[in-house]
């Protein structure tokens, strides 16, 4: 069922899009200005990453730090079978793996598997029927509102939707932010967390469930319903 | 009116899979059945939708490194790049 693979070898498909072409052009080049880009759109999810492995916020700094240097050193040997990111983010997790193991720390795995194993429904079980023949129906639905659009309510809670992403369990809040602020592939994202394709999904399910349930309720609060 | 396959209890905790690609075949046949059927699930998916819209709108990560992290991460390329 999982066509996917994560072996750790180069992904098969190369659909690397044009500006990112660009960007390692840029890099091969010396162009300080795509080296400085890469850090201001990774350097938090990274140590955020990195995180999941090493005990400290100054092991983590510490593992980003290399690599940056793995990326400046391998560039010119980087083949574009997988995208930038995902190739990033390779180097990042065997880095913060070693050093958490050397550490002695089994985080990730707990840390991950502690996620995935806990027994998590993405709506309350009150809000369904319990018994007749709608049994499993809405009892209390999502309310229909004339909902704003994205940009409208990102600019009136965005900050309290980011509060809300940074208080997910430290897999869950690392994978919505990579996925749906970032714009990474779930392929990346297994990737950086070294996890497979099923569980990456099980992680975003709980987390954008999470997410949608605050905003449910932030739509209540606004149009007055409770 | 027939009695469809999935229930909107089931419909909460499949609809992401949906949404990544990942169902089989019957399964997501069945929950597309669903959403035909089943305004309130309707507006579920459009509130997931919409958060998921919002998060992109947000588009950037929090806090960006200390300025002498980044400094010194740019003095570390300049180097690497001269040798």
């Amino acid at each position: 069922m999982d066509s996917q693979i994560d072996d750790g070898a180069p992904a098969e498909t190369s659909d690397i899009d044009p500006g990112e072409r660009a960007l390692v052009a840029a890099l091969r080049a010396g162009d300080e200005g795509a080296f400085a880009q890469l850090i201001d759109r990774y350097y938090t999810t990274m140590i955020r990453v990195a995180r999941m492995h090493v005990a400290t916020r100054e092991a983590a700094e510490d593992v980003v730090q290399e690599t940056f240097l793995g990326v400046i050193k391998g560039i010119d040997r980087f083949e574009e079978r997988s995208s930038l990111r995902t190739w990033m983010f390779r180097i990042l997790v065997n880095r913060a793996k070693t050093r958490g193991e050397r550490e002695a720390r089994t985080r990730p795995f707990s840390s991950v598997a502690g996620e995935l194993d806990a027994d998590e429904r993405s709506v309350d079980p009150e809000r369904f029927l319990a018994s007749g023949r709608w049994s499993g129906f809405w009892a209390a639905p999502p309310s229909t509102q004339h909902c704003p659009e994205a940009r409208v309510l990102a600019s009136e809670a965005g900050a309290r939707v980011a509060a809300a992403i940074d208080a997910l369990p430290p897999a869950q809040r690392t994978v919505i932010t990579m996925r749906d602020v970032q714009g990474c592939t779930s392929e990346e994202v297994c990737a950086a967390l070294d996890i497979s394709e099923a569980n990456q999904r099980v992680l975003l399910h709980r987390a954008r469930s999470k997410t949608r349930a605050f905003l449910e309720q932030y739509l209540d609060e606004r149009t007055g319903v409770h | 009116m027939l009695q469809p396959e999935i229930r909107c209890v089931e419909f909460v905790e499949t609809v992401t899979e949906w949404m990544e690609g990942a169902l089989l075949e019957d399964e997501r046949l069945a929950l597309e059945e669903h959403l035909v059927i089943c305004p309130h699930c309707t507006e579920y998916l459009e509130q997931l939708r919409l958060s998921v819209a919002v998060l992109r709108e947000l588009g950037t990560d929090d806090e960006p490194p200390a300025p002498d992290t980044r400094q010194a991460l740019l003095e570390m390329f300049r180097r690497e790049r001269r040798a």
